[in-house]
């Protein structure tokens, strides 16, 4: 009976632990995106002290999140994020109006980051 | 590497703990669910093992979740006999009153041979000597033999004898075992005094079993000598 006590709980705990990161997931990548944007019309106002470092912002809160990579199941995807976010960091330090196609590749890849986290159907299967 | 190492020592801890969960009956005759549980966790403690990009959680999550989710319908088994049927299925007569019943054996897909080689494992060489045969939920078979063939026991031949626990063993490498004496219901002062007795400290003993009654056995330790 204890045991079968202990592997509801653990079974709970776990329940709760992996929708839970979904939600962390889900909540943080919101925050990127809207990060970003801030970023663009920060550029758009020829604001680029905002624009960099809010840029810069971007890339440090992006590397605390993957280094707890337990929350990422693909870790692949999560490079090429940093790498975006990384080209928007540095057009923004340029002035370069290049960043506004950075910033929708990111912005791409992280909705598509926080879709490959959600539990749909069709993922599942 | 390190990672690779720190990880294996990791993965042989929760193996071993979700062994240790799902219980005795997971390490002698598995059943059908026990069976699929135990070879996917050998499968799925490899993938972080081999490839370190891959989080160890979603290694540990899946094992967690599989020997949880077997012990949790382990435990739903033993209260439902349907979900008991339904996920282990129930024992298949196949031989009655001396009677093969072929039309169960085709059922079960058992061929004459696998009753043969299953009559041979248990020492039967003639299919008339049986009476009853069951095939058990993971697959064995079991065999009654007819009245004739069955071995005499001893309320056959009148002899008398009274049923026993057998001696437990109470000192093991000069270390007692407080648990087994406590079930054979001597006591630790009992100990004491036969240890004194035999002009012997526990140290000086390899093994020592004794039963209810009191009788013992001590082989000494050749570190004494």
């Amino acid at each position: 009976m204890k045991r079968i006590v202990i592997s509801a709980v653990i079974l709970a705990v776990m329940s709760v632990g992996c929708f839970y990161s979904v939600k962390v997931s889900s909540d943080f990548t919101d925050k990127l995106i809207s990060q970003i944007h801030e970023i663009e019309e920060s550029y758009e106002k020829n604001d680029l002290e905002t624009a960099k470092n809010t840029a810069k912002q971007l890339n440090d809160e992006w590397r605390r999140f993957v280094d707890f990579s337990i929350l990422i199941n693909d870790l692949g995807h999560a490079i090429e994020i940093t790498s975006s976010l990384a080209e928007i960091q540095s057009f923004a330090e340029d002035g370069d109006d290049e960043i506004y196609a950075a910033c929708d590749r990111a912005k791409a890849q992280i909705d598509m980051f926080r879709d490959m986290q959600m539990p749909t159907l069709w993922k599942i299967l | 590497m390190a990672i690779v190492l720190i990880r294996a020592v990791i993965l042989y801890i929760l193996i071993t703990f979700s062994l240790r969960l799902m219980g005795k009956r997971q390490l002698g005759e598995l059943q059908p669910s026990e069976l699929v549980v135990t070879i996917l966790i050998s499968n799925i403690a490899a993938i972080p093992v081999e490839d370190s990009s891959i989080p160890m959680i979603m290694g540990i999550v899946h094992i967690l979740t599989l020997v949880c989710l077997d012990v949790v319908m382990s435990g739903v088994m033993l209260k439902s006999v349907k979900i008991r049927k339904l996920m282990i299925g129930s024992p298949r007569i196949i031989i009655s009153e001396g009677n093969i019943l072929q039309n169960e054996m085709k059922r079960l897909r058992y061929s004459v041979d696998d009753l043969a080689e299953a009559m041979r494992n248990q020492q039967i060489f003639d299919i008339t000597q049986i009476q009853y045969a069951i095939v058990e939920t993971n697959g064995k078979i079991n065999f009654l033999l007819k009245k004739d063939y069955q071995p005499a026991e001893k309320q056959d031949i009148k002899a008398g004898g009274s049923a026993q626990d057998p001696p437990s063993v109470i000192i093991r490498d000069g270390i007692r075992d407080s648990e087994q004496l406590k079930l054979i219901d001597l006591g630790e002062a009992w100990l004491t005094k036969v240890l004194r007795e035999n002009h012997l400290s526990e140290k000086q003993v390899f093994l020592m079993t004794a039963d209810k009654n009191g009788n013992y056995n001590i082989v000494e330790s050749e570190k004494k000598k």
